[in-house]
């Protein structure tokens, strides 16, 4: 197979089709988030396109765990087997786990526009999963010997378990032959309808409930006479495929059936859809451990997932030959120390102390904090860091309403007022001031991210498109991108996902229009002389109850225009253009909180913080997504 | 060993066909194309050769060449009924084609006036979506017609498919040559004759984009291509795109749901520009090599102009594909039409030819919101730009 030019192009996990190198770039700290979960217990994984969800799923497959196993010694592999070890997944003998996956991107939602009646759809439903489950299941058996389907199948028993001893009119034990012929006749049976002309006259009968669950346990599969595995785990990716009759009634009946196998429904996470999975019937703890939202798991984990994905990043260009590199950040520069930056810092440091001395007046107040400044010591930097931030402290003194003595302010004070977040405006504003870069650095790249992989991947290949182009000149010399180069790459990235914005996404140019506002104000509020919520804002938030008219047909049907605010943000959050969080508490009240995506606010200079919104009314946001947003007349704002 | 009669419009075969049914020879191996001046002199000598009750289906829509075809057919002469039959669909109240409303308005209008003293005007609706709000157009444009009784009285019917969806077309297509092709061989009246108009041109095309395309791409009814079978799940997956401008993110929404093992690309070529080709790998030269790993012997180059010539080729391709992957167990074929609406036709041919067979062939589509004409290109619609074509499918060219 041709060695990939660029290897961050090889994006989805369906793509990288040799299970080695899915296994090789498969970031060993993406299970974290399963750690302490040795029974693989039930649960929903929920997350963005691109989040991951697939390739979790696809590493617990028999052809994955059989490359790990085989590679198990190898310095590439050591940390993945060991966290599969873990998991009671892979020992050192071998693979314990049968994983069987089905995708719900199939033509189950096609059943639901036959001319058939809905218990009539239902059974056809349910046949068609209990064929496809039987289907996948001596797929996978076999694979996980290392035999192929075809020829195989004899050495397959299906054998009574517990009280069952027949399955759909086979009587138990049957062989994997009689077993196949059966799935597989049923599959073509209904599919053929699906796929016709006619679906008139179309007799199969289908099933009451998902009766494969009762014979998928480790005791009822066997091979030659050994069981086949010694556990297994069902995972139907792409549930949200389904439609939502479907998928409530798939969902529920999976979770009723509590069967001992363990089962992970995948899905997109949508946050303005009603959890249907609360529903009667079902006891959170009981039935499944939680659902797993991977974006927000990262972004509570900020640290864990740029390690995982700079480690997904190092073992790509590890799989580059014209390129020797062994760690992906080490092509990144990341600081601004070179000489070429110093003449901005200088020129900074020329302008802005006079700006300070000249705000500050003949006051004394500030007497005590402008003569630490001048004292301080530190590079160009860091000086002109210090004096940008006591410039933003002094705004805000001055801005207060109720003045204060004209004594000098405690210098204690402006070392405890001067803190990080401080300090992060500070750098945003002398960038923005000065046309310093600000979007630079392995770091900041696994921010702009926004907590989904497909996307740190996206930007990373870009950025190595350039040190891949550079090698092809100079073959024997590693190309390190600038700070410069990388925003301009950067930026380059951000202005091609607003511009897909209108084509990629259902209702496009008024997602594109709320965004924009969304950026607007967050600039104009962010770049306020006195840096109000430094280091900056980058998303709004509306009130939970707010969230709850939008989710309400009722309501919506008698506020047309608050109607197309949910089209809107729900659009926008399918895409990962903004993400939610929900219940945030803030001022006595509850918040749904919605980011814009980190990528988004590099086109607006915005800092990639997270934790810093404007709250917003319904109506404000009617205002936005058809009028975008209109900075106030008569305020000031240092851009 | 498998004996099949296969008509065409000039001679009787007969073929022995190996034990997988497919058929040596094309269904359309000769076929009847006409464009431009040929296409006019051709309708004067159909229509006036005796009355003919013509049944003119289109679409309801912005394209101003929506009633072009129509236009011609008038002209055209001759006597007997000329009916018309309207296909309207709903892209949803948010849709950015709505901004185009009097467009369609003028275009009803003309239709109106056209037909006026003619025929009849009736119209069926397609729906888009479900209630439950996923796609279903193309299901719903494939039960707009169920019965040959439904065109009784017509000799001719006519699919204009110039401001018409393919999601819409495409199903038609396949659902008025299915039931004529099936209808008793024993009525008292034979079915009309079928055919398809498009009004080629190729910069229009290029200038009404699609805005709010779909996250995800799905298989046209009735064309999954039994790629949704897990008992075959094994068996190697093709696809061949037909490669158009600004289709980047509908490549890459297909290719997310064939997630084929192998991907043969169709360029254009002969084109009428002949760098169109070359211009199209430059476009999407990341995305074929660097994403999608194609190999560069793996194109396929078929005329810009013939959808027939299309349809051969594609059926050989598949053809000695099917042979050499044989040993593996089968395979499975996935068409996309990402080209123009006479290529995609081409491609609609191919499918249907193979599912005569039994052999699936999907065709993966994504649909989207709605559309956008650039500014300039909405000030100074083009009248008469471009030429008609017309296709010939069934009926008396095949001996009938």
């Amino acid at each position: 197979m041709r060695e990939p030019r660029n290897p961050f192009r090889l994006r989805a996990s369906e793509n990288i089709e040799v299970d080695t190198t899915f296994v090789r770039l498969f970031g060993p700290g993406v299970l974290d988030m399963l750690k302490g979960d040795e029974r693989l217990a039930t649960r929903i994984i929920r997350s963005a396109p691109g989040g991951g969800k697939t390739s979790l799923l696809r590493l617990f497959t028999p052809g994955p765990l059989l490359q790990l196993h085989a590679h198990r010694a190898q310095e590439e592999y050591v940390d993945l087997f060991d966290q599969m070890k873990a998991l009671g997944v892979v020992t050192d003998q071998g693979v314990q786990l049968l994983g069987i996956m089905l995708s719900g991107d199939k033509n189950y939602a096609a059943l639901a526009d036959m001319d058939l009646d809905v218990n009539r759809q239902q059974r056809l439903l349910f046949g068609l999963l209990d064929a496809r489950l039987i289907l996948a299941m001596l797929r996978e058996m076999l694979a996980l010997r290392r035999l192929d389907i075809q020829g195989n199948l004899d050495r397959v028993t299906l054998r009574p378990t517990g009280n069952v001893v027949e399955f759909n009119g086979l009587s138990l034990p049957c062989s994997g032959s009689v077993l196949y012929d059966w799935a597989r006749n049923r599959e073509n049976e209904i599919c053929e309808a699906i796929d016709s002309f006619d679906s008139e006259g179309f007799a199969a009968v289908g099933s009451d409930s998902i009766t494969a669950l009762a014979v998928l346990k480790p005791e009822a599969l066997f091979i030659d006479g050994h069981q086949a595995a010694e556990r297994i785990l069902i995972m139907l990716d792409d549930v949200h495929k389904l439609t939502a009759t479907q998928r409530g009634c798939v969902v529920k009946t999976l979770l009723n059936a509590r069967s001992s196998t363990p089962i992970w429904i995948a899905e997109r996470l949508e946050a303005l859809s009603a959890d249907e999975l609360l529903a009667s019937g079902t006891t959170e703890g009981r039935d499944y451990e939680t659902v797993l939202l991977l974006e927000d798991y990262w972004r509570h984990h900020s640290r864990q997932f740029e390690r995982v994905v700079l480690n997904i990043a190092d073992r790509r260009v590890r799989a580059v030959s014209s390129v020797e590199l062994s760690a992906f950040g080490s092509c990144l520069q990341d600081a601004l120390d070179g000489a070429e930056w110093q003449p901005a810092f200088e020129r900074a440091l020329d302008t802005i102390p006079p700006r300070v001395r000249e705000k500050a007046g003949r006051k004394a107040l500030f007497a005590e904090w402008i003569g630490t400044r001048e004292g301080l010591e530190g590079t160009p930097r860091e000086r002109a860091i210090s004096w940008r931030a006591l410039e933003i402290l002094i705004e805000r003194e001055l801005r207060k309403t109720q003045p204060t003595f004209d004594f000098s302010l405690d210098v204690d004070d402006l070392e405890h007022k001067d803190d990080s977040s401080l300090k992060a405006a500070a750098e945003l504003f002398l960038s923005r001031e000065y046309e310093l870069p600000y979007y630079f650095g392995s770091a900041t790249l696994s921010k702009l991210a926004t907590s989904n992989i497909e996307q740190f991947l996206w930007l990373a290949g870009e950025e190595f498109e350039e040190v891949v182009s550079a090698a092809v000149i100079s073959p024997t010399r590693v190309a390190d991108l600038t700070p410069d180069r990388q925003e301009a790459i950067i930026k380059r990235a951000a202005k091609s996902l607003w511009d897909e914005i209108p084509r990629r996404a259902a209702n496009g140019r008024s997602v594109r229009t709320f965004l924009e506002a969304i950026a607007v104000f967050s600039r104009w509020y962010t770049f306020q002389p006195n840096a109000p919520n430094d280091p900056g804002v980058n998303g709004i938030a509306i009130l939970m109850s707010d969230r709850e008219k939008l989710l309400n047909p009722s309501y919506l049907a008698k506020h047309p225009d608050h109607a197309v605010i949910a089209q809107v943000i729900a659009s926008a959050l399918a895409h990962n253009l903004i993400d939610a969080d929900l219940d945030y508490k803030c001022k006595g009240e509850r918040w749904m909180v919605l980011n814009l995506n980190r990528l988004l606010c590099a086109s607006y200079h915005l800092p990639l913080n997270y934790g810093k919104f404007k709250e917003k009314t319904l109506p404000e946001l009617v205002i936005w997504s058809t009028k975008g947003f209109v900075p106030p007349k008569n305020t000031s704002t240092f851009l | 060993m498998v004996n099949q009669g296969i008509r065409s419009a000039k001679e009787h075969f007969h073929v022995f066909m190996k034990e997988e049914p497919v058929a040596s020879i094309l269904r359309w191996q000769t076929y009847v194309l006409t464009r431009g001046e040929e296409f006019v002199a051709f309708w004067k000598s159909h229509l006036q050769s005796k009355e003919r009750h013509v049944l003119f289906i289109l679409a309801r829509g912005f394209d101003p060449r929506m009633c072009f075809g129509l236009d011609h057919l008038l002209r055209a002469g001759g006597t007997g009924a000329r009916d018309v039959l309207l296909v309207e669909f709903s892209e949803g109240a948010s849709s950015p084609s709505r901004v185009y409303l009097p467009f369609v308005e003028e275009n009803l209008k003309t239709m109106n006036a056209l037909v006026k003293g003619r025929g009849k005007i009736s119209s069926r609706e397609v729906q888009t979506r479900s209630k439950e709000g996923h796609r279903i157009t193309s299901r719903s444009a494939g039960n707009l017609f169920r019965r040959v009784d439904e065109f009784d009285g017509y000799t001719d019917v006519v699919l204009d498919v110039s401001a018409m969806p393919r999601a819409v077309y495409m199903p038609l297509i396949a659902k008025i040559l299915h039931i004529f092709d099936h209808s008793p061989k024993d009525a008292p009246t034979q079915p009309p004759n079928f055919h398809v108009f498009v009004w080629e041109d190729p910069a229009l095309d290029q200038d009404i984009r699609d805005e709010g395309v779909d996250d995800t791409a799905v298989y046209l009814h009735p064309y999954t291509g039994a790629m949704d079978r897990e008992a075959t799940a094994g068996q190697p997956k093709v696809w061949i795109p037909l490669l158009g401008e600004g289709q980047r993110a509908q490549l890459q929404r297909i290719h997310d749901l064939v997630v084929p093992d192998e991907i043969c690309p169709v360029l254009p070529s002969p084109a009428l520009n002949p760098r169109r080709g070359d211009n199209l790998v430059m476009e999407y030269h990341d995305l074929l090599f660097d994403r999608l790993r194609v190999e560069p012997r793996d194109f396929l180059f078929c005329s810009e102009q013939n959808p027939f010539e299309v349809y051969r080729q594609i059926t050989r391709a598949i053809r000695g594909y099917r042979e050499s992957l044989s040993p593996l167990g089968g395979s499975k074929f996935v068409l996309s039409a990402l080209s123009s609406k006479l290529l995609s036709v081409g491609a609609l041919l191919v499918a249907y030819d193979f599912k005569t067979e039994k052999i699936d062939i999907g065709i993966a589509h994504v649909e989207c919101h709605g559309y956008h004409m650039d500014d300039a290109t909405v000030k100074s619609l083009p009248k008469d730009h471009g030429e008609p074509v017309g296709l010939w499918l069934s009926g008396e060219c095949d001996g009938r």
